[in-house]
């Protein structure tokens, strides 16, 4: 039976945690991440997560190397943390990903500079070549928490999973979720299987567990982890289309969630929980027949270059926001755009904007702003400089 | 969309005060969101929190800027005019105090309703935990959340016997609040005092936070200095013949010297704001 609960994020990934029959978790509590470690111990003590095991780490580093190795023979690990949580934890996480070990970790942003939510945090992670999704809503982390787990497992993969959402505004925030049936969880989501070996059967590949090499090619296994990250397109849209058969849930192709860009001249993008902010701006610059479309990027790693490629042929402008920012390089969404687009023979007009850093509030009014300035920026077939500060 | 923005201080229950009324209106068969907004969070330091009532699932993750409803969880932020800032027109600000609506300095195109939440929480809770003693007076003012609906709320988040408590504290305001009055002064003061957010210290005043404050027996004390040693906020001097006083503004009204004073020579009185 569905069933409802007034939840807040935090909840909804600890309740994701146990529909996934998580065996082990692992964690180091830190501010907003906490209460996911609290409703944790909640439901190891109550005894409602048979075969589950919650290792309260003395730090966020031995937290990763323990569901790294949770993962490795076998368990289905979830580990979570937050802004200089997720940096101290930075070492053991490359291995993990090396080492091909499926799990998830939640990443509750805080900024690497403030309390305050950005997603400094998750971005300055690039190279540990994990899966990283974004998410806006309870609801979205609960579904996306299970979804995980389906796409790191998958033998075309074999990458852990990062789900990143907003400290504060998210973590703490309640608002209606709702709960699927253990069933139909356990139905979408089979126990994980192990291979045999979780590094490629290859007996050319002499590869260590942390995806260091032994012998033979020390190129071999950044090649199989390439292809693993790039597979992970393919099966991401896979799984989001199950889900939103079982659910009716439906989070546009994974990748992407486009949001009234039918029909619109210039579209805006947006990751996260500012993304329903922007979609209520949309809705306002409709209304004043300003044909302003959203396009919520999900997955940034690997980044939808399909999706935009097919967006940009329709479009003269967009509008990237980006909520991080690498001092003198710019926003990481805006460089993938203009890297994408630069394979295609459709070159809209790119502006960068950059703002709610340090937990900054990015308003609908923001996005309001946002949308016209994309609009003159297609007029004039020239945007300002990057970054445009929000 | 209804917006609502809530002013309390830590250990008020503001926080779970916006996710009862996001749960009641969910029970009501409406979506809701309520977005809870702190800095460093401690006990006695002001705090706001969010709620959005809609019939839609509610997208926008921004604080609410201009409410529908403003509910003040404290006595002394209730004689504050922040609390009736940037509402929309005709928006309604239910205040926690024992005087009458009309008797609250707040101005702007507003109307005010009050209820003694405080006093009605130390009668059934025995503490001065406001929540759900609001709660009840603000079904009464908005009809989009029934009292039902916060009672089985309650109950949610406090099972059993504390669920019972603060249904009859709920109960008692949504009886006990007073009718509606439009505030007479449309134009609010161009210079408001702002409420203390800062932190404890040397410099900082804290006095507003206590609900309690101490008052010293001198008569009683025997002069052993425990409640001196034991004031974590060293809001307690030592005057010349030997005996305790309170500096007003260091002292929380924590309670922790009535706690410890071996000869109970020190009450806990509850402080009376003034118009």
């Amino acid at each position: 039976m569905v069933d409802y609960e007034v939840m807040v994020g935090n909840k909804a990934c600890a309740v994701a945690c146990k529909l996934a029959r998580v065996n082990v978790a692992a964690a180091f509590p830190i501010t907003p991440q906490t209460s996911i470690t609290e409703y944790l111990s909640e439901l190891y003590a109550s005894g409602e997560m048979p075969g589950f095991e919650f290792v309260n780490c003395e730090g966020e580093l031995p937290a990763q190397v323990i569901v790294n190795n949770a993962a490795l023979v076998g368990a289905r690990a979830f580990t979570c943390t937050a802004g200089p949580g997720l940096q101290y934890m930075h070492h053991p996480m490359a291995s993990t990903a090396g080492g091909r070990c499926p799990l998830v970790m939640a990443v509750v942003h805080r900024g690497i500079k403030s309390m305050q939510p950005d997603h400094s945090d998750l971005m300055s992670q690039q190279w540990t070549g994990w899966i990283h999704l974004y998410v806006e809503n309870a609801q979205e982390i609960l579904d996306t928490i299970i979804m995980g787990y389906k796409i790191g497992e998958d033998a075309r993969v074999r990458l852990p999973v990062a789900v990143g959402y907003d400290g504060y505004v998210l973590s703490y925030t309640a608002e209606p979720v709702e709960i699927p049936p253990q069933e139909m969880v356990d139905k979408f989501l089979p126990p994980y299987k192990p291979p045999r070996s979780l590094i490629y059967d290859d007996p050319e590949a002499s590869i260590g567990r942390g995806g260091g090499f032994r012998s033979g090619d020390p190129n071999y296994a950044w090649m199989m982890h390439n292809e693993g990250a790039l597979n992970a397109e393919e099966v991401i849209k896979e799984v989001f289309a199950e889900w939103a058969k079982l659910t009716g849930r439906k989070y546009g192709t994974g990748m992407v969630e486009e949001y009234k860009t039918e029909g619109a001249d210039v579209v805006i993008t947006a990751m996260g929980t500012v993304a329903g902010s922007a979609a209520a701006a949309i809705d306002k610059l409709w209304k004043d027949g300003k044909k302003v479309g959203l396009v919520k990027i999900r997955s940034f790693l690997p980044f939808p270059r399909a999706d935009f490629q097919r967006i940009a042929k329709n479009v003269q402008a967009i509008g990237v926001f980006d909520r991080s920012l690498q001092p003198g390089m710019g926003g990481p969404s805006y460089r993938e755009i203009k890297n994408t687009l630069y394979d295609s023979n459709v070159h809209p007009v790119v502006a960068g904007f950059v703002g709610g850093l340090s937990g900054k509030e990015v308003t609908v009014k923001n996005f309001v702003d946002l949308g016209e300035k994309t609009l003159e920026y297609a007029k004039a077939k020239k945007a300002d400089a990057h970054p445009i500060w929000v | 969309m209804i917006e609502i923005r809530l002013h309390g201080r830590g250990g008020q229950g503001a926080v779970t005060a916006s996710r009862i009324i996001a749960a009641a209106a969910f029970e009501d068969g409406l979506y809701s969101q309520a977005i809870p907004m702190y800095g460093t969070e401690r006990r006695g330091a002001p705090l706001t929190a969010y709620v959005r009532i809609d019939n839609v699932r509610v997208r926008e993750r921004e604080l609410v800027h201009t409410p529908d409803y403003s509910i003040c969880f404290d006595e002394f932020i209730s004689m504050n005019q922040t609390i009736a800032n940037s509402m929309k027109p005709g928006g309604i600000v239910l205040a926690n105090s024992k005087f009458k609506p009309e008797e609250l300095p707040l101005a702007g195109d507003i109307k005010i309703a009050c209820v003694d939440a405080t006093g009605i929480a130390i009668k059934h809770l025995g503490r001065p935990i406001t929540n759900t003693a609001i709660l009840g007076a603000f079904c009464k003012l908005c009809p989009e959340v029934s009292l039902k609906g916060v009672e089985k709320a309650i109950y949610k988040y406090f099972p059993g016997r504390v669920g019972d408590m603060n249904v009859a504290a709920a109960r008692a305001s949504y009886e006990q609040v007073t009718d509606l009055i439009t505030a007479k002064n449309k134009e609010p003061p161009k210079q408001v005092e702002e409420i203390v957010s800062g932190g404890y210290g040397a410099l900082k005043d804290v006095s507003g936070w206590r609900v309690f404050e101490p008052v010293i027996d001198e008569e009683k004390c025997i002069g052993c200095k425990t409640c001196w040693i034991y004031c974590p906020e060293a809001a307690l001097e030592w005057t010349a013949n030997n005996k305790p006083a309170m500096i007003s503004r260091a002292c929380k009204g924590c309670g922790v010297c009535a706690n410890e004073c071996p000869v109970k020579a020190i009450e806990m009185v509850r402080v009376q704001v003034k118009k």
